[in-house]
């Protein structure tokens, strides 16, 4: 399978989230980061802008991670990322505590998960991202970039 | 066009001293009015902060307000204003801040929070969406900006997504050059916002929101931003201030010989080059900060390992820091203007401010007005790095000589028995520009309604632009032309610099685009006047006039004695003249009747507290 997967280079992003912004409108069709599946948090102290978003990992721990009984995610055949069916899933976070890359995220007031669905291919963030620092790539092409120490903090947070 | 569906918004009133809140509805009618921001902020402390009230009192006000375009797609939307009466000045004030916290806000379901009254003990105040909660901070009170907001967080359960407004120790100990701190390292910075905070009780407000923005048209507001953000990254101040931030204005202002030199003695900074832009860039840049939906990122990263003061890494230092805590007091190594940075951050200061006061002893120290017996033994020279970092500490303490430069230059000075020395209007000391080098400056320090800040006008781009800053003639109207085009931005929430890409109509295009309420150029312009003229009447109400929209003698007499301004003093009396009768205000510097009539402001003259404003398009 010929997929690609999104990237974001740390070192370019200056934190301006208008990747959530952008997420939550083409989805939701409002402004509102907290519907957004890609998230930027800043630690204003260490001065770093950490992104959140879903790597579309191989092996799918948050596939894995949810229940036979439940069944809510499954791989897109087109794209290849990770879908969530919001009838079947119950917001039980299982997923959100597999994954490694603190990437999922609880609807705010509805009961299901968010992940990224990659715009069925052609990502919105990345198209507005003022700093180029979000990137479409292949798998292998990109390294994880995300600090260990706040990305188990989110891992742990979840 | 789809129907558009106004967007009114609701404000959050938290009283401190009852523990109580409640949510009232803004009216489309005074948002028209009065835009948002800066706009809104004028309309309620106006009505609810009479002049009997003192800044410190339970009575005055904090009253946040975002602007109007605030959290939505609309490039650099992210300013939040808070007007408060000034215990820096004891006249109207208000204050800006970019960051998040804004936006945050707006998620949480408010275009403002009006915090009212006074805790009995030292609090901080959890809001999320509909949930407001007062809790305690007696265990914060006394910590540094950073302790304590780490502090906060973890009880928060580590919500990394909540936004936490901050004062420290200065707001604390009632500084009235405190500021307020949102994300470490944005401020609202003038005028002692974080000391009436601190005189609250107010250690903190943490915001988490998620609610949809309500949008008017939003396929519109998508069109237009990409619009926007495109023409923003083009254009040639776009691209210089994203890669350099604000102080590639240093070299400019040094160069024309009107930089903020040793307290205003010179205009022109002979070390001056090691600070110019490129230079701080290769020294001590490690990356870029954004504001919330900014594809400009002036905020850049500064990292020093300095064998004096160790490692330092901040946001920052941006040009007015540079220019007050540098040239203002001689000293130009980045290590030291770094730390003195971090430590107005730790206390809680505004550097604008503490710059100013620190200059104002120096001076007075070179002179012999002051001693070592008052400085604690301090050599306080020009250009000593060590000197400004340990009094900055001293006066974010308000320990020794720091006590009394915590009140700030005015009263400083007074204590000094130097009253002359002291760079101010109305007690708020001088941004960077020496108006003797753009007399446009001087117009906006002496009329600003909160004292000596730039950015209630900034002509000097104008006048460097035009190549008349030199000149008297002329300077009423482009006071009045820039007073209403940072007016306009200040309420609709937008950064000052977005103004390079955005003329008026954009901003009423995108006005009506969110908010779903009609606005033309005109209207706009109105409206801003119409602020102008209220913030006037806040000030007249108090009995302020003429005589204090002055200058200290320095400007109107001493003549700059060296660089490219050199020989130039301020013809203030002409000038005020000028934009008086330009502003249809009378010789006392007094909103006429006509004018308050014609901006439906009439009703004030009679000290009527409500009124209700109908102009521009909706009489017809």
């Amino acid at each position: 399978m010929n997929r690609k997967v999104l990237y974001v280079d740390q070192g370019k992003c200056t934190g301006c989230r208008m990747c959530e912004q952008w997420c939550s409108l083409t989805h939701f069709g409002v402004i509102n980061p907290a519907k957004a599946r890609i998230r930027i948090v800043r630690d204003h102290f260490e001065q770093v802008d950490s992104s959140f978003y879903c790597h579309q990992c191989e092996d799918a721990p948050c596939i894995n991670a949810c229940p036979p009984k439940i069944n809510a995610l499954s791989r897109d055949e087109k794209t290849g990322a990770v879908e969530v069916d919001q009838e079947k899933c119950i917001g039980c976070r299982r997923c959100q505590k597999a994954c490694v890359h603190g990437a999922i995220r609880m609807h705010p007031s509805e009961k299901y998960v968010l992940i990224c669905d990659l715009c069925g291919g052609d990502p919105q963030c990345l198209k507005h991202c003022p700093e180029k620092a979000i990137q479409y790539k292949e798998p292998d092409e990109i390294h994880d970039s995300i600090p260990d120490t706040i990305a188990e903090q989110e891992v742990k947070r979840a | 066009m789809p129907e558009r569906i106004t967007q009114a918004g609701q404000v959050l009133r938290i009283n401190l001293s009852t523990q109580t809140t409640c949510v009232e509805p803004i009216s489309p009618e005074i948002l028209s009015d009065y835009l948002g921001g800066r706009g809104l902020g004028a309309y309620y402390l106006y009505r609810e902060v009479g002049p009997e009230i003192d800044a410190f009192s339970p009575d005055n006000k904090l009253i946040f307000f975002n602007g109007s375009l605030v959290g939505s797609l609309i490039p650099g939307a992210n300013k939040v204003n808070v007007t408060f009466k000034s215990p820096l000045t004891n006249t109207y004030s208000y204050s800006l801040c970019g960051g998040h916290w804004g936006p945050e806000l707006k998620f949480a379901g408010y275009d403002g929070v009006i915090i009212e009254g006074r805790a009995e003990k030292p609090v901080y105040i959890r809001i999320e969406n509909e949930n407001v909660e007062i809790r305690t901070a007696d265990h914060l009170w006394g910590q540094f900006m950073k302790e304590a907001d780490l502090a906060i967080k973890q009880e928060l359960e580590n919500d990394d997504d909540f936004q936490i407004a901050l004062i420290g120790p200065a707001g604390e100990n009632l500084s009235r050059i405190a500021c307020i701190t949102v994300g470490g390292h944005r401020e609202f910075g003038r005028g002692g916002a974080g000391a009436v905070m601190g005189s609250k009780n107010l250690k903190a407000i943490a915001i988490r929101g998620t609610q949809d923005l309500m949008v008017a048209d939003t396929a519109g507001m998508q069109k237009l931003s990409e619009r926007l953000c495109t023409a923003l990254r083009a254009h040639p101040k776009g691209q210089v201030r994203r890669e350099y931030g604000t102080v590639e204005m240093v070299e400019g202002i040094n160069t024309r010989g009107y930089w903020s030199t040793r307290n205003f003695t010179q205009g022109f900074f002979e070390d001056g080059y090691k600070l110019e832009a490129q230079q701080m860039k290769d020294a001590i840049v490690v990356g870029s900060s954004s504001c919330y939906a900014c594809p400009v990122a002036c905020g850049k990263r500064s990292l020093v390992k300095s064998e004096k003061y160790g490692e330092i890494l901040i946001e920052g230092p941006e040009f007015e820091t540079i220019s007050l805590i540098g040239a203002n007091c001689g000293v130009s190594d980045w290590e030291s203007i770094v730390k003195a940075t971090e430590i107005c951050d730790n206390y809680g200061m505004d550097t604008m401010s503490a710059g100013g006061c620190v200059a104002l002893a120096m001076e007075c120290f070179e002179r012999g007005i002051i001693t070592l017996q008052d400085t604690g033994g301090i050599e306080l020279r020009f250009g000593n790095g060590q000197s400004l970092v340990k009094v900055l500490e001293l006066i974010g303490k308000r320990k020794g000589i720091g006590n009394v430069l915590s009140d700030g230059v005015k009263v400083a000075a007074e204590k000094f028995g130097a009253p002359e020395l002291a760079v101010h209007s109305k007690g708020l000391s001088f941004a960077a520009y020496d108006p003797r080098g753009a007399k446009g400056m001087a117009l906006t320090y002496a009329t600003s309604p909160k004292g000596a800040h730039h950015m209630v006008a900034t002509t000097m781009a104008q006048e460097n632009t035009e190549g008349n800053r030199f000149e008297t003639r002329g300077k009423g109207k482009m006071q009045r032309d820039q007073q209403i085009s940072m007016c306009t931005v200040d309420s609709l929430g937008l950064c000052a610099t977005m103004r390079i890409a955005m003329p008026f109509t954009n901003q009423a295009e995108a006005f009506e685009i969110v908010r779903g309420i009609e606005m033309d150029e005109a209207t706009l312009k109105k409206a801003a006047e119409r602020i102008i003229n209220l913030e006037r009447m806040y000030n007249v109400r108090l009995g302020l006039s003429r005589k204090d929209d002055t200058l200290p003698k320095r400007f109107l007499e001493e003549p700059l004695p060296d660089g490219e301004s050199k020989g130039q003093t301020v013809d203030l009396k002409v000038m005020l003249d000028d934009f008086y009768a330009t502003m249809g205000w009378d010789i006392n510097g007094k909103p006429t009747r006509e004018k308050l009539t014609e901006l439906g402001l009439q009703q004030i003259e009679n000290r009527e507290v409500v009124w209700f404003v109908k102009t521009g398009n909706r009489d017809s």
